[in-house]
């Protein structure tokens, strides 16, 4: 990975104007303000009402936490709109085409828009919760400092990613009103991380908030690379002329991924990297199962569903039905992780060998490594290799979809990284079928 | 000055320009004349080192805009057909904020903001916000922006196309200052009379391709055009326009390859 070239004093020329245009808009401003301190003042006092009139202190707690999330989702979420009218109403209005005849670089112009974003939105983020805290907490005689500075960060990264997603957003919304639509991606995504946190407040494991934060931070960082990758001078000003009969476009980059793609050894190969990722899966689900079951960080009772699921799964209605239920059961394991892979950035494709490799561990540790080792030979012997070349691929499509080049081309990558997998399954499928049959009849 | 050697530019399947050549000395305009969708506005993106050209070279001051292209724009300065001018900002503000990306200095920018407002009658209006502007008066500062950095090469897209009479005579006469001053203009228009004020040279696109590059001469001889003999004068660079467009009805217009 590169660094891209920057000259901080020109992206600040860029973010000052936009700070600017955006704190210009009086009737704007006062929405937002308004709004970012109506919702802290009504929450923290109803919490307040909660705890005088009798609520428990549990509940109060936790409540007073959740509070503290959604008063912050508000104002985040103006990072959205913000960001929209910044890059794609720079677009419409044809500004930001002049910004892009200048000397600037791409990355100075796109930092300087994504650090106006973040501040004006962050002040508001950040100025609603101080205002909720100076109002719910004093008298409670509770005050958690770590999970609120889990929330701070989770906040900036939280921002930061639908800042980022509005500038993906941008390289294939010409208008704002196309924009305001393609939003709805970003937006429900966010708002069940929101609902994820409050879960985990809610049922007491607020310790988890760091690692929430954590992985807003890894999508934040992934999300604002791919913005900045897309974000060019050839993919905002030349496309318009090329996105002519969208979907007779479509239909052909299909057909000739699927006639040109290279033959199932030549594509082992090619896209080893990811398959050792995959193979690496397996060890390492083994050895997590085999320590989470033998040091019981998660209660067995946890994980016996699965495996019972698992087990119960190869049916009970003769042969030939628990052939056909393993055969559906691993076919369909196989094309959900290819259709997940681009919205989990190919970690679908990674736990196809972690997930099997844990619950073996975990069985191990909790039997023995002969009884688990019975589960899965000799059919293991056919399928672990079809599902490391199926997960390769599907790291592959993952890492593809994450991939944005300045020249363009994106949804024809993806859909030649697709077109790989559909090859592959005319070879994986046949595997599963054989592996079926070994684990009835042989296993 | 400028340079361009086989210029082609495709995005996706639609190839906008193609195997355009031509060359433009310091203190000469060139004037791109063509109907609309020729190609002349992808050719000044190209020019301009906004766009990176799909085969060909482009070359400013002797800088191939492939290899350098931030190197190119700062030598530029380009005029897009709309000025994309910011509504919330006064005319003054603006332009200093574009002086301060081209590195102007902060005092040598202010005289010149103030000289170049002077020029096109746009003090007292300085102050206001661009979103109050008309039409001609936004494409004023449009170009005024485009020049304020003293570029070597101009590239305008249609400069006069909402100026009064009287405003366009003024920024001819500007640009052609700018000439005198050694700067090399290329310059699109559609309006006849601009481009024989304006032009040393002339080209004439059509469908990206380049039917004809030269001089008033050059392109009466291309043209085949006698006298007229209505009014037993030379033919009019409208006539000339016309004849060369005509001979060349059977380019086709999509240019998918």
């Amino acid at each position: 990975m590169t660094w891209p070239k920057l000259e901080r004093r020109k992206a600040a020329l860029v973010a000052r104007r936009d700070l600017r245009d955006a704190v210009s808009e009086l009737r704007l401003i006062v929405a937002m303000v308004a709004l970012t301190l109506a919702i802290p003042i009504a929450s923290a006092s109803g919490v307040r009402a909660l705890a005088a009139f009798g609520g428990g202190t549990a509940v109060v707690n936790r409540l007073s936490l959740v509070g503290a999330f959604f008063v912050v989702f508000i104002p985040a979420s103006f990072s959205l709109v913000l960001a929209l009218e910044s890059f794609v109403g720079e677009r419409e209005r044809t500004t930001l085409e002049v910004l892009l005849s200048t000397p600037l670089r791409e990355a100075e112009i796109y930092a300087g828009k994504v650090a106006a974003v973040l501040t004006v939105s962050l002040s508001l983020c950040y100025g609603g919760l101080i205002v909720y805290c100076l109002i719910a907490f004093p008298g409670l005689g509770y005050f958690p400092l770590g999970i609120l500075l889990a929330l701070a960060l989770s906040t900036i990264c939280q921002v930061a990613a639908m800042v980022a997603g509005a500038v993906i957003i941008s390289l294939n919304a010409r208008t704002m009103r196309a924009a305001n639509v393609m939003a709805s991606f970003i937006i429900l995504p966010m708002s069940v991380a929101l609902q994820a946190e409050a879960a985990l407040i809610l049922l007491g494991r607020a310790d988890f908030l760091w690692a929430f934060a954590l992985l807003m931070a890894v999508v934040a960082v992934v999300l604002l690379r791919m913005g900045l990758s897309g974000f060019s001078r050839e993919a905002l000003l030349a496309r318009d002329v090329g996105l002519r009969q969208p979907l007779r476009r479509a239909t052909r980059a299909v057909r000739s991924s699927l006639k040109m793609r290279p033959g199932i050894f030549r594509l082992i190969w090619m896209r080893r990297t990811p398959m050792l990722l995959a193979a690496a899966g397996l060890p390492l689900g083994v050895l997590a199962g085999y320590l989470a079951g033998a040091s019981n960080a998660i209660p067995p009772a946890v994980i016996r569903p699965a495996l019972a699921s698992l087990v119960k799964s190869s049916g009970d209605g003769g042969p030939i039905y628990e052939v056909a239920t393993i055969f559906s059961h691993n076919v369909l394991a196989f094309l959900l992780v290819a259709a997940l892979a681009v919205t989990t950035a190919g970690l679908s494709g990674f736990l196809l060998t972690f997930a099997p490799g844990f619950l073996l561990g975990f069985a191990a540790a909790l039997s023995s490594w002969t009884l688990a080792l019975t589960g899965i030979v000799p059919n293991g012997l056919v399928e672990i290799p079809a599902a490391i070349i199926a997960g390769g691929l599907a790291i592959h499509i993952g890492a593809t979809a994450i991939h944005m080049d300045a020249r363009g081309g994106w949804a024809d990558r993806v859909l030649a990284a697709t077109a790989d997998y559909v090859r592959a399954l005319r070879w994986l499928v046949p595997a599963l079928a054989v592996a079926s049959v070994l684990e009835v009849f042989i296993g | 000055m400028l340079e361009v050697e086989g210029l082609a530019k495709r995005y996706g399947e639609v190839l906008a320009l193609k195997d355009l050549t031509v060359s433009v000395e310091e203190g000469e305009c060139l004037v791109l004349l063509g109907r609309n969708g020729a190609g002349k506005t992808t050719a000044l993106r190209c020019m301009a080192g906004v766009l990176l050209p799909t085969a060909g070279t482009v070359k400013v001051d002797g800088i191939d805009a492939a290899d350098d292209p931030a190197a190119v724009r700062a030598r530029v300065g380009l005029m897009p057909e709309v000025p994309g001018l910011y509504e919330r900002m006064s005319a003054r503000a603006y332009l200093d904020h574009f002086g301060a990306i081209y590195d102007v200095e902060p005092p040598v920018r202010r005289r010149r903001i103030e000289e170049l407002l002077e020029v096109f009658e746009l003090t007292d209006a300085g102050d206001r916000w661009l979103g109050t502007f008309s039409k001609g008066m936004r494409q004023k500062v449009a170009l005024i922006r485009a020049t304020l950095h003293r570029p070597r090469l101009i590239l305008a897209d249609e400069p006069t196309s909402a100026l009064d009479p009287d405003s366009a005579r003024r920024a001819w006469i500007y640009l052609k200052d700018l000439q005198r001053d050694g700067c090399a203009l290329v310059i699109c228009t559609h309006s006849m009379e601009e481009a024989e004020h304006l032009a040393g040279d002339i080209g004439i696109l059509s469908a990206g391709r380049a039917l004809a590059v030269g001089n008033m001469v050059e392109l009466r001889r291309r043209s085949g055009l006698k006298m007229r003999q209505e009014v037993r004068d030379l033919p009019t660079l409208q006539d000339i326009y016309l004849a060369i467009v005509d001979n060349h009805r059977d380019l086709a217009e999509v240019r998918t390859a």
